[in-house]
């Protein structure tokens, strides 16, 4: 019985015209995202790695310097777009491409393309994520909202009912036959998208992609999932049809297009960003007040020379075995970078503080849980951008640092004017960098993945029994 | 005339025992005093901001004061001393803050190197831009819509699944009459609403109240005739309400979202920008460059482009500061064709969705607003531009100290120029988008007309 209800939905579904004309559409825009999606992301890392491959070039041919010189010339870490961003741009248009690194200065990583864009880009951007997220659920909605209404008018239900099968039962049997129709719809985008993939990275691609993809998949199958069975709850609380879809319009609204963005003004409003301007002021306030890298008058940096000379037992900086300009330097560079990352580390914790608002929304709203998870798996979150912030500053560090210890090394005190061949900028290694491991970006979504797990088995339990209590008058 | 006043009377009547109409009026209400507040907080904390940055300045002058009491090279200021471009907001920034979010609203400023300095950004958490300003204008053009087809989908339908139409119509009233009396009834509710949050928004961001006001009204109350063209076109084709929900559900879709992220793409791919990359780049390469070449040749380059001070003294020291900033600004120059580029490329991307929002009216409504709050990307370069100027002016203010090597003491502070910046409407670009919309709620209006005509006809 279960069974022929479940192929009863699948089949009159599949007979509907309308049905079939806007799941077409669906998949068409699904299709044209991916390729889209793909041909952008494309072209940005073309541009993004050209212009990696350019200035690791220019740094290691670079003409004969001083090596402060160098570190003042410093370099450039261009963000990489990982494989699976072309999935879901998520942050990555609003996020800079470029952080330029030098000695003594934490820059901003600048030109995103939002800031590239007139006021267009707001109104959302073409992505497998975005019709999967906003429009897959509003298929379903027209697919289910008739689940048990329409049984309920033609006098279908009480047959159904006569024939020893319980409402629950029913639902479920529909609910199967949904979830097969549904996944008529969006198999051949996922297949589509995972032969790109492959045909992109050959043979060669790695196990922790395939762990996104898949994942990036099970995610949206949850959520659809969800939907599905939230439709045929709500048709089941309702006695006619129009009213049980103008309810399920109006949740689709509230939960795609209203919760999102309040919820992430709210977190905005309720703790305040510092501007750049004053966090640089509050950093070279703290850093004045220690070692300043160009000033050895410094009275920490003649306390420093004296520990030097006792050291090493001389009377003069100028018979020291090192050069302590270089000395001086490197430890101005590591006291400002530790003054910088504590403050950084503040900024960072204000916008996580800001973004929990969202995460927590989502156990109001699947559909903010499957955004946060969805942007997780293509790299494309805010942890994602973050740890390619941190990277680039880490190398900025070790570069200028590597930098201090050539000229603490090699050159004499006060020596300004010898240049070293660029030989010596061959010695470090480019910035590269290498996307996070999957189960990195797991941790950082624990609790999106909470509410997305809660919502099915809420759906399900909850749900499933109102469909039991529901009146068939 | 009385008829349709007893069907306005019975449409209030029906709508005041609509639980489910009520809550929708009253949360929209909600979601626009909520955009109010949030709108004219975000402008009050850039103002913050922004005054929060004179005192910056302030502090680092009192700084360089105390370091430098019997004054010093002009050099050692232009080094350490930074000053900001500033992007004050319109007053109507608060009921459209368009991309006032994205682009940074100051610029810190050395006397260094311009192009090296110029594109930094404001500390800007982006998920929350992602998700996008809850400001009037989202309210007006995101949320109006989506109330009016709440309030219209069923306009006809559910008379005709009620089975209350045939007795209507048994009275001696038609049923161009009816439709038009309701949507009459809806217009001035939502209408009511519309007007009623603009003239709250204008009143609390306390905006300059010019011409803007009556086209800012002006631009509400033609959107919410599209809309009610569009559910009246629905309407027409005489169909179920489920199918009318579909059917405006699925244009508002298309017109607010699907629409303009293809129009995104196409602009993009259309309009590649390739120059921020290389700019970026190359002027690195220029600046650093300088230190290697004779300095003779530096300044002869330099002199070239500034011949009064081509009769200094002659560099023999290792390093002076006039040939420093010499080669910073050389290495603006060196990219200049590429900054004028890069500006008119983000311009001209911003010309051809000026052309291509004819293709969806929320586009072209955005767009107005933003022009009209002077919150869009032309503004933004205008600031680029005129800190540019500005940068421009504080070289100018710098060159006699670094070149006749005249000693810089704390009271030529006060002589340093200051920058201020307000962005301007477009009104032009407001007006030509008005027309535009007129356009299109004629064009939607009278396919409902005819459509409606047609289709009772064929009843009869």
């Amino acid at each position: 019985m279960v069974k022929s209800i479940a192929q009863k939905e699948f089949i009159s579904t599949l007979r509907d015209r309308r049905f079939v004309v806007l799941s077409m559409l669906v998949l068409l825009l699904l299709l044209a995202a991916t390729v889209v999606g793909l041909y952008s992301s494309h072209t940005l890392q073309q541009e993004r790695q050209v212009a990696q491959e350019e200035v690791n070039h220019q740094f290691h041919n670079s003409a004969d310097r001083h090596p402060h010189r160098m570190a003042h010339y410093g370099s450039f870490a261009f963000r990489p777009k990982s494989s699976l961003s072309f999935l879901d741009f998520g942050l990555d248009s609003f996020t800079g491409a470029s952080v330029f690194m030098e000695a003594h200065k934490q820059n901003s990583a600048n030109f995103s393309q939002a800031q590239q864009s007139s006021s267009l880009i707001r109104f959302g951007e073409m992505t497998v994520a975005f019709v999967l997220q906003m429009l897959l659920p509003l298929l379903i909605i027209f697919l289910c909202f008739g689940a048990f209404t329409q049984e309920k008018e033609t006098g279908t239900l009480k047959i159904l009912l006569s024939q020893g099968v319980s409402p629950r039962q029913i639902a479920w049997a529909k609910i199967a036959g949904y979830s097969k129709t549904v996944a008529l719809v969006v198999t051949p985008a996922l297949l589509l998208a995972g032969g790109l993939l492959f045909g992109q990275n050959g043979l060669d691609l790695q196990p922790d992609m395939l762990w996104r993809l898949l994942l990036f998949m099970a995610f949206y199958l949850v959520y659809f999932f969800i939907f599905i069975v939230l439709s045929v709850v709500v048709s089941a609380l309702h006695q006619r049809s129009s009213t049980s879809l103008v309810t399920l319009l109006g949740i689709w609204i509230l939960c795609c297009v209203i919760i999102p963005k309040a919820s992430a003004n709210l977190g905005n409003t309720l703790y305040t960003t510092p501007t750049k301007a004053q966090m640089d002021a509050d950093v070279h306030e703290e850093v004045a007040k220690g070692i300043d890298g160009h000033n050895s008058q410094d009275a920490r940096a003649e306390a420093l020379k004296k520990d030097l000379l006792r050291k090493y037992g001389v009377d003069s900086v100028s018979q020291l075995p090192v050069n302590v300009d270089g000395i001086i330097m490197a430890v101005g560079e590591e006291q400002s970078t530790k003054v910088y990352r504590e403050h950084f580390e503040k900024l960072t914790g204000t916008f996580q503080k800001q973004n929990r608002i969202s995460e927590l929304a989502a156990f109001l709203n699947p559909y903010l849980a499957v955004r946060h998870l969805s942007m997780g798996m293509a790299s494309s979150d805010f942890p994602h951008y973050l740890h390619f912030q941190n990277k680039a500053e880490e190398y900025r560090y070790h570069l200028a640092q590597g930098l201090n210890h050539i000229q603490a090394t090699r050159l004499k005190y006060h020596d300004k004017t010898t240049r070293l061949s660029s030989d010596t900028w061959k010695e470090f290694k480019p910035f590269t960098y290498e996307t996070p491991p999957v189960h990195w970006a797991l941790r950082h979504h624990l609790l999106s993945l909470t509410a997305l797990v809660l919502w099915l088995c809420l759906v399900c339990t909850v749900g499933m029994r109102l469909v039991h209590k529901t009146q068939i008058v | 005339m009385k008829k349709f006043w007893i069907l306005i009377k019975y449409e209030w009547l029906n709508f005041r025992a609509d639980k489910g109409l009520l809550i929708l009026v009253t949360l929209t209400l909600l979601a626009g005093l909520y955009g109010i507040y949030y709108g004219t907080t975000e402008v009050q904390r850039q103002q913050q901001n922004i005054a929060g940055l004179e005192k910056l300045t302030e502090h680092n002058v009192e700084e360089l004061k105390a370091k430098y009491p019997e004054g010093t090279d002009a050099g050692d200021i232009g080094y350490y001393h930074s000053t900001f471009a500033v992007h004050h907001p319109d007053s109507w920034a608060s009921l459209a803050l368009g991309q006032r979010d994205v682009n940074p609203y100051y610029i810190k400023l050395r006397l260094l190197n311009l192009q090296s300095q110029l594109y930094d950004t404001e500390n800007i958490n982006p998920q929350k831009v992602l998700a996008g300003n809850f400001d009037l204008s989202f309210v007006l053009v995101y949320l109006f819509p989506l109330l009016i087809i709440g309030l219209c989908f069923n306009i006809l339908s559910i008379e005709k699944e009620q089975g209350t139409l045939p007795l209507l119509l048994s009275q001696p009233i038609s049923l161009p009459l009816i439709v038009g009396a309701k949507l009459t009834f809806r217009m001035l509710v939502v209408l009511g609403l519309g007007l009623l949050l603009s003239i709250l928004a204008m009143i609390w961001g306390k905006v300059l109240p010019d011409g803007r006001v009556a086209l800012w009204l002006g631009v509400v109350m033609l959107y919410c005739f599209f809309w009610f063209a569009v559910a009246f076109l629905v309407a027409a084709l005489q169909k179920n309400s489920a199918f009318n929900a579909v059917t405006l559900l699925g244009v508002w879709l298309l017109l607010t979202i699907v629409i303009p992220a293809l129009l995104n793409v196409y602009v993009s791919i259309k309009q590649p920008i390739p120059q921020a990359l290389a700019l970026t780049i190359q002027q690195r390469e220029v600046v650093h460059g300088g230190w290697d070449k004779p300095k003779r040749e530096t300044m002869d380059k330099f002199f070239a482009l500034y011949p009064q001070w081509r009769d200094t003294t002659e560099i023999k020291e290792r390093f002076v500061w006039r040939w420093y900033y010499a080669f910073h600004h050389l290495g603006d120059v060196a990219v200049q064709d590429l900054a004028t580029q890069y500006k008119q490329t983000l311009l001209a991307r911003h010309e051809l969705v000026q052309k291509l929002n004819v293709l969806s009216v929320p586009v072209n409504v955005q767009g107005i607003f933003n022009a009209m709050a002077g919150s869009d990307l032309p503004s933004y370069v205008q600031f680029l531009q005129s800190a540019t100027r500005y940068h421009d002016s504080l070289r100018e203010f710098y060159y006699p100290f670094l070149f006749r090597q005249i000693t810089f003491t704390p009271a030529d502070f006060a002589r340093e120029p200051r920058h201020s910046f307000s962005s301007a409407p477009d009104v032009d670009s407001a007006v030509n988008g008005f027309v535009k919309l007129l356009g299109s709620v004629v064009v939607v209006f009278g396919a409902g007309l005819l459509l409606f005509r047609w289709k009772t006809a064929s009843v009869k």
